[in-house]
């Protein structure tokens, strides 16, 4: 292949990879044109690619393609300028067009060459259709059927040559990408058991595994972390801060700080029986450097929760057209991240109910009409973050689903009993849809009948510590909504101690602690139906004890009742109960390892952890405890359920705080969120600037407030300097306080005394003692109010 | 007709057992256990193998062997599986033994119920039966219906 | 001499920067005209020309043009249009806009070259 350039192996590389990029965008852009044909920016946008696309294969050489992408081009410059109007046919030939090209660009990736298929239909097509000169009628009326049949045609002719390309081989763009899949995902729970085989096995062609990258390497981008090629040498490079990175590098990086944070957890075991200062300063600043390289790595694994999507309107739009419906899709929070063995986790469940809401669930034109429903469905995507977790919804407004119909063919299929089905409640009867083997299909269709059922979708959801939940309202609509974890590699978890072995449980079920001294369990447990529940601010919460449910047997007699013992209020599903367990120990980051088929199926146990001193600790699995206590679905219909905790008031809340004395043993307390670090400065490093005492810190000056001097307390004078580093603005000031006690996450209850000091925001009862409440940016304000103001450096930056 | 020659022994109380090299990742000492509640009482504990949980399987529980004295403390015979490693307990790590095929034999009519289930054939040795243990079914083990079985293991 | 590339392909970018190596250019990328104007004001050695695609998101290389010649301390940057056919017509309006030149895609070396060393006046 002649071309004008050398070094031409990297360059067709890029092109390859933004123009895919671009593909992707456009499928996406199309669409959204045929609501909007008349939105210029998109359109420009469209051109821009293809235009791109048509300039760049001139320099490599690639004739056919830079001739579909011409003509391409051509008509889009018309729509642009709004010489024609884009209707159905248009965005038909359109789509069929991307369609060629990417087969021409994945035949280049395969072989360098563009392949043997014949776009001569195509280009006629994209050429007649720009000469119509009366506009959009012309098409669709006398000459109309004509284009409208080659439409068809040409896309058949484009699919064929697609599915050559597809079928012609596993070439990769570099062996550098192909080798992903080994690595690929080892970081997820349920793979890492798999690395230590020797085979590892091949879960992706070499093909889609460089395209993932691709979809990696784009949403990178998107996020503005990765980017660009490698500059040459001889060029400077000022644009260039960014940098593409082989998504293998961050799996390993990702493995080796899953490694760092266990090992930090073990340093951190030796510390507190440590004394050395010096060394406890050392690992403290471990502790600080791991957190934030844990974060920092987990930050370039995320990607918006838009790369799935991107592919749905396309997938939405065909399969709307073969089954005559009108289906438009709307899509809210694509930029709502998750991590990327998450993303590509929920690839396929996502498609497939996208899928099956058009198919199943949206009624034809004719039907919703008569219905008095808009002749078009209506398909809404959402996506956010709640509570460490990402919930993702697809609603449709379309016929929804008969618990009748599925309480019928649950009973014809054995799989409820008579009894069951009249004891079901309404969500209870919706969920059997996903009972293995179930199908509300009144026919398989060729669309939705891949043999791929909700069951299979609810366990690859599931697997990944998922949950899924369906709500139909017949005639109405459905709503299905999925709520995953953000990340599956590391999670802050409770650990606790029952019948002398310690448990882990995740946060996110994690609502509060109860402590019951030994006197207090007899009067405080209550007996309902023989069920122990207590009594939490007037609601009875249910009880389970952690040692009755997994059958264990106190390794020593400290459990048998003369002891304190804790209450961890959890939230399984809707249903919050309290486990009871001889003691909490702490809250850790820990390392999910997955568990032996040999125990897998125990569904009390999410995996398993190694703690600080070595030893593996399991992780409770709240949903599968409830359901095995019993707490889920059967409670409901007890009447007990109804104590969900109302939205908490304003001055009973829950808060993590960092508590600290400052002098005459004063305790105070601030909002962990607002605390950037803690250090320790020598007093020597202290220098004074203006009246002002500070130090230097991370390039910067850094002003200290001392809290004793601000509230009057005696002051604290020694060698090291207990600073607790709080930034605005890219700013930071340090607040010298006397001692770090601890960080606790309690429900607090805030007084606010009129007559309170300045500085403070009010106090609470934290850990059974009196805590003011810091109001840091009272204190900031008069002790240090240009510490508020933004850094010009910072600005500039931003 | 077995392919390998070579083979790493163990006994288990009485019996002694042989599995291909091939198939074992390592032989460890004692090691400390975390129990699993719930799980088949022929699973001991979870070890952690230089940061990787393993699952340790008892093979006198899984032949259907009186318990180990309390005072006597397993070996681990760390294996590979599809599914990752698993460590079986044994009592006493043996030599590795290179045997002929022809001394070869299915498994005995004699041997009883979970012995035989598990064992793929016999070496007759100068020195005895050597049993060579179908491993990946030792280490085949399910949790799911172990509890039900407990249930009707109590009632009866 | 440094050389600016201004194109929202990186694969367009990289054939540029390869020309202009081979000429002996030191080369800076921006992948649109906003980015462009920021290495403008930030780069400390200034740049000799600068080669401008004409079709960016954000900010077109009219755009681009317009910017430049409408501050002082850039008259004697070189703008040199990168086009294709499609867009020929359109291109006067940058070069009264105040570009000194333009180069149709695909091009090689050797018309860049050729090109530069006019608008330069010196050999590259």
């Amino acid at each position: 292949m002649t071309t004008l350039i050398e070094g031409c192996d990297e360059i067709v590389k890029d092109f390859l990879v933004e123009s895919y990029e671009n593909l992707d965008q456009l499928d996406q852009d199309l669409v959204a044109l045929e609501q909007d044909p008349g939105n210029r920016e998109i359109l420009a946008s469209v051109f821009r690619t293809i235009h791109t696309i048509k300039g760049t294969c001139g320099f490599l050489d690639f004739g056919k393609l830079e001739k579909v992408a011409h003509v391409g081009e051509n008509l889009l410059s018309k729509l642009r300028d709004g010489e024609l109007e884009l209707d159905a046919n248009r965005t038909s030939a359109l789509l069929t067009m991307i369609d060629a090209i990417r087969s021409m660009l994945s035949h280049i990736e395969d072989d360098g060459s563009e392949g043997d298929a014949d776009y001569g239909n195509l280009i006629d097509l994209l050429t007649n259709l720009q000469q119509t000169g009366s506009g959009p009628e012309a098409a669709g009326t006398a000459p109309g059927r004509a284009p409208d049949r080659d439409v068809e045609d040409v896309a058949q002719d484009a699919k064929r040559s697609a599915e050559t390309a597809q079928a012609g081989g596993d070439g990769t763009l570099g062996s550098a990408e192909t080798t992903t899949t080994t690595a690929q995902a080892a970081d997820t729970p349920q793979d890492s058991a798999k690395q230590t085989k020797d085979t590892v096995q091949a879960a992706d062609t070499p093909q889609d595994s460089a395209k993932k990258t691709m979809a990696t390497a784009q949403a990178a981008e998107t996020s503005g972390t990765v980017l660009s090629p490698a500059p040459s040498p001889t060029a400077s490079s000022l644009t260039e801060s960014t940098i593409r990175v082989d998504v293998d590098h961050l799996d390993r990086l990702m493995n080796l700080v899953g490694e760092l944070v266990l090992a930090r957890n073990q340093i951190l075991q030796f510390t507190s029986k440590e004394e050395d200062a010096a060394f406890v300063a050392t690992s403290q600043h471990l502790n600080m450097i791991t957190t934030e390289l844990q974060e920092g790595v987990m930050k370039t694994r995320m990607q918006p929760i838009g790369n799935v999507w991107n592919k749905l309107p396309r997938v939405v739009r065909d399969l709307a057209r073969s089954c005559g419906k009108d289906v438009k899709i709307i899509m809210e929070g694509k930029e709502t991240e998750l991590d990327k063995t998450i993303i590509e986790a929920i690839r396929d469940p996502l498609t497939h109910l996208v899928r099956n809401s058009v198919d199943h669930g949206i009624e034809i034109p004719e039907e919703r009409q008569a219905l008095g429903k808009a002749h078009e469905g209506t398909l809404l995507l959402r996506a956010f973050h709640e509570g460490g977790q990402v919930n993702i919804e697809i609603t449709d407004d379309g016929g929804g689903i008969s618990t009748e119909v599925l309480k019928k063919k649950a009973l014809e299929r054995s799989i409820i009993t008579t009894e069951q089905a009249a004891r079901m409640s309404e969500r209870e009867l919706l969920n059997l849809i996903f009972a293995p083997g179930f199908s509300t299909a009144k026919k398989v269709t060729k669309v939705s009948g891949r043999g791929v059922g909700m069951d299979v979708v609810r366990t690859n959801i599931e697997k990944i510590g998922g949950s899924i939940d369906l709500q139909s309202k017949e005639g109405s609509g459905t709503t299905i909504r999925i709520k995953i974890p953000l990340t599956l590699a590391i999670i802050p978890a409770l650990i606790v101690t029952d019948s002398g072995d310690r448990f882990a449980i995740p946060q996110v079920n994690l609502l509060e602690l109860v402590r019951l001294e030994a006197e207090q369990i007899e009067t405080s447990i209550e007996d309902i139906n023989g069920s122990p529940v207590y009594r939490l601010r007037g609601n009875l919460l249910p009880l389970v004890f952690l040692n009755k449910e997994l059958k264990m047997q106190a390794a020593e007699s400290s459990a048998a009742g003369s002891s304190a013992v804790s209450i961890v209020v959890l939230q399984a599903d809707e249903q919050q109960f309290g486990l009871i367990v001889d003691e909490i120990n702490d809250t850790e980051e820990i390392v999910v390892k997955p568990l032996g088929t040999q125990i897998k199926d125990l569904d009390t146990f999410a995996g398993a952890t190694i703690m600080g001193d070595g030893k593996i600790a399991l992780i409770l699995d709240v949903m599968g405890l409830a359901q095995r206590a019993g707490i889920i679905g059967e409670l409901s219909s007890h009447g007990i359920g109804e104590h969900k905790e109302q939205a908490s008031t304003g001055s009973d809340q829950r808060r993590t705080l960092l508590v600290f004395s400052i002098g005459d043993d004063r305790r105070m307390a601030i909002p962990l969120d607002l605390v950037a670090r803690l250090e320790e400065f020598p007093i020597s490093s202290v220098e004074v600037a203006g009246d002002r005492e500070v130090v230097q810190y991370r390039g910067e000056i850094m002003p200290l407030v001392r809290l004793s001097r601000f509230f009057n307390t005696n002051p604290d004078e020694t060698e090291q300097l207990q600073v607790v580093v709080y930034s605005h603005m890219s700013r930071s000031i340090g607040f010298v306080v006397e001692e770090i006690i601890d960080i606790v996450e309690e429900r607090i209850t805030v007084t606010i005394d009129p007559d309170e000091q300045m500085g403070l925001d009010g106090a609470a009862v934290v850990q059974e003692k009196v805590t003011d409440l810091l109001d840091v940016d009272a204190v900031v304000g008069a002790a240090a109010p240009e510490a508020l103001e933004p850094a010009a450096t910072a600005e500039a930056e931003a | 007709m077995l392919e390998e020659r070579q083979f790493c022994t163990f006994l288990v109380a009485d019996l002694f057992l042989g599995i291909p090299v091939s198939a074992v990742q390592e032989v460890i000492r004692y090691h400390e256990m975390t129990r699993v509640p719930l799980a088949d009482r022929t699973i001991t504990g979870l070890i952690n193998l230089r940061g990787q949980i393993v699952t340790a399987v008892d093979l006198r529980q899984r032949l259907g062997l009186e318990d180990r004295a309390p005072e006597s403390l397993p070996m681990n015979v760390v294996i590979r599986t599809d599914d990752g490693a698993v460590s079986l307990l044994v009592d006493e790590i043996g030599d590795v033994l290179e045997v002929e095929e022809r001394d070869f034999e299915p498994p005995l009519e004699t041997l009883g119920g979970k012995v035989r289930e598990l064992v793929r054939g016999v070496f007759k040795l100068e020195t005895g039966l050597l049993l060579i243990l179908d491993e990946e079914k030792a280490a085949n083990v399910s949790s799911t219906q172990s509890e039900a079985m407990e249930l009707v293991r109590e009632t009866i | 001499m440094h050389a600016l590339v201004i194109d929202d392909s990186r694969a367009v970018r990289r054939i540029l920067r390869g020309f202009l190596v081979d000429l002996g250019y030191e080369v800076v990328e921006a992948g649109d005209g906003e980015e462009a104007l920021r290495e403008l004001k930030l780069s400390t050695t200034p740049v000799d020309v600068a080669l401008v695609d004409w079709n960016m998101p954000k900010m077109s290389g009219l755009e681009f043009v317009k910017a430049v010649r409408a501050n002082a301390q850039w008259d004697r940057l070189v703008l040199m249009m990168v086009t294709t056919e499609t867009e020929i017509e359109k291109v006067a309006a940058a070069l009264d806009a105040g570009a000194n030149e333009y180069v149709m895609k695909p091009f090689t070396k050797d018309i860049i070259r050729e090109k530069l060393e006019l608008l330069t006046s010196s050999p590259v």
